[in-house]
């Protein structure tokens, strides 16, 4: 976004707080608590083309989280000569290892995890009673990684954003970055998956354009650097949104290229609290008519409901960083969100599933 | 040319206008630039190309060196691999290579790229991040233009439009002649790029 734009939408948001409040009725985006509901997420993979030696590594639900989503049950079939559960040591975060022997004609398996999840949120009102982060949470938070430092030029724009909003409270700061990262980025269609995540570079070169992988990086960076513990969270959008959003849930069943990252932050009192700027910004580029402004009704719904609340359609993998491949000499991924595999040691594109292959599909099943 | 010369199309190349830009606060709205490195000396490398073959900086000596940091998924990059893609056409034949470092992507993924965007000139993979950090690439798209004897001479954040002619003037300043493979005698600007410096401050070179 360049000054002008920026600008432009400073004043939408000032008109926006200047309307009436019946304008803004016509929208609805509301996620609490409530019934659970169950997904199986299948993961189809079969390795185009196979030369050498084929492996693979397909990310399984690994957040366990009483309050909103609970993994059940992971199954295969294929014919893979070893399929092993692996975690990441300093994430936990979960995935199938998967190996073949050299000469399959067709490397193959097929993955099926029931999850179960709900929406949440987190009364801002007032801070509850929830369990403080122990030493070691609030440092693996709080600590940089290899596309999110939280020094140099991230440090000195969350301090601006921190000073220029006044904000105090943990809970101020983290609603002042919110608010930043909505009215200062944009997100770009042509970005390819959901972007790098490479936040330094991005406000190095000004270019704070992408997706959730670059706009949520960005909040967890700002965040971590005020001093405030926050996280990504990488995961799929596995059914509709039940509130209308087309642009916040899954299309159909084919959820092969749904993922999405989301955020929370940790905040004294209220615990891990849901956040995602980057879909308020999709809402504004992709909801029904699009390209909506900062002011639509539907905009401020969901700007409003996305500091403190998610909706439960979403399947969270985990909310690892610079993740090893175990048995690949590939470098470290910057996060695993989608699957991956190698064919004669080349890691195969993630991002182009088509060629990979790979295929997710999910369908509701009966929540228990 | 002479020494000031040299200096005067530096200055000159330092105000063409790019579309992206080079920041030390996010989303500023200053033009990418060429900029004078201060740095003696830049890490040698030995990095795989498209087909997996080892290639080294070294082999690039002799001639004015622009080693191109970019990103597929990077859209400045894209627009400026393009002209850089037009200098390499109109400098065929020239002793000036360039060198372009995709930074931490699949090997098949810039494949692909470059089957659809094919270019004249090396591409190689740093896979691990491990160049663009000793080079102190912190932002994408990064260049920086080597003399003959690979010492940094100029270097620039952000896409620039290298078929601009200033900046063609510049780069074939820096051209080897048969006194400048003396490195005791490095290329001096003149003042006036520094006082322009003032209002386009020169940043340090990234370490």
């Amino acid at each position: 976004m360049n000054r002008r734009e920026f600008l432009t939408g400073t004043a939408a948001l000032s008109l926006a707080t200047a309307l009436p409040g019946a304008a803004w009725a016509q929208a609805v985006f509301a996620p609490k608590p409530g019934a659970w509901r169950a997904v199986d997420l299948v993961t189809k993979l079969e390795i185009d083309g196979p030369e050498g030696k084929a492996q693979a590594w397909i990310p399984l639900p690994s957040v366990n989280e009483a309050e909103w989503v609970r993994p059940g049950e992971t199954k295969w079939t294929g014919n893979a000569a070893k399929v092993e559960r692996v975690r990441d040591p300093k994430y936990g975060a979960e995935m199938l290892h998967v190996i073949w022997k050299d000469d399959e004609f067709v490397p193959s398996i097929e993955v099926t995890s029931r999850v179960a999840m709900r929406d949440r949120a987190i009364d801002l009102s007032k801070p509850g009673n929830a369990a403080p982060l122990s030493a070691a949470e609030r440092a693996l938070n709080l600590e940089g990684t290899e596309l999110i430092p939280v020094d140099g030029i991230v440090k000195q724009t969350s301090d601006k954003i921190v000073a220029d909003a006044k904000a105090k409270s943990d809970i101020e700061k983290a609603r002042a970055i919110y608010d930043w990262v909505i009215e200062n980025t944009v997100r770009v269609a042509a970005t390819r998956g959901c972007g790098i995540g490479d936040v330094a570079a991005m406000l190095k070169s000004g270019n704070l354009g992408g997706k959730c992988a670059d706009l949520n990086a960005l909040y967890v960076g700002l965040a971590r650097a005020a001093g405030i513990p926050a996280r990504d969270v990488y995961g799929i959008r596995v059914i509709p949104s039940q509130f209308g959003y087309k642009s916040l849930g899954a299309g159909s069943a084919n959820v092969t290229k749904a993922q999405h990252c989301r955020a929370e932050v940790f905040l004294d009192g209220f615990g891990w609290v849901p956040v995602d700027p980057a879909d308020v910004r999709k809402v504004m580029l992709e909801e029904p008519p699009a390209n909506l402004a900062i002011n639509d009704p539907k905009v401020v719904a969901a700007r409003k409901a996305l500091f403190g609340a998610w909706e439960g359609n979403w399947v969270a993998y985990n909310t690892a960083h610079d993740v090893a491949l175990p048995g690949s000499k590939h470098p470290k991924l910057g996060f695993l969100m989608y699957p991956q595999a190698e064919r004669a040691s080349l890691l195969l594109d993630c991002l182009d599933p088509d060629k990979f292959r790979y295929a997710l599909t999910a369908k509701e099943a009966t929540a228990t | 040319m002479t020494l000031s010369a040299i200096g005067m199309v530096a200055w000159l190349a330092a105000f063409v206008p790019a579309t992206a830009a080079p920041a030390d606060s996010p989303a500023n709205d200053t033009a990418a630039s060429l900029q004078v490195s201060t740095e003696a000396e830049k890490p040698a490398f030995l990095l795989d190309n498209l087909h997996g073959e080892p290639s080294a900086l070294q082999a690039f000596k002799g001639n004015v060196v622009l080693v191109h940091f970019f990103a597929t998924w990077c859209e400045p990059c894209v627009r400026e691999l393009t002209s850089l893609q037009k200098l390499a056409a109109t400098t065929r034949g020239k002793p000036l290579a360039i060198v372009a470092i995709d930074v931490a992507e699949v090997d098949l993924r810039v494949r692909a790229f470059f089957e659809k965007i094919p270019v004249d000139f090396a591409v190689l993979l740093d896979r691990d991040r491990a160049v663009s950090k000793a080079w102190g690439v912190s932002a994408l798209p990064t260049t920086f233009v080597l003399d003959a004897n690979l010492a940094p001479k100029l270097f620039v954040e952000g896409d620039l439009d290298w078929s601009h002619s200033d900046i063609l003037t510049t780069l074939e300043a820096l051209y080897p002649t048969e006194t400048s493979n003396d490195s005791s005698h490095p290329v001096r600007l003149p003042i006036r790029i520094t006082t322009q410096s003032i209002t386009h401050p020169l940043k340090e070179t990234p370490k």
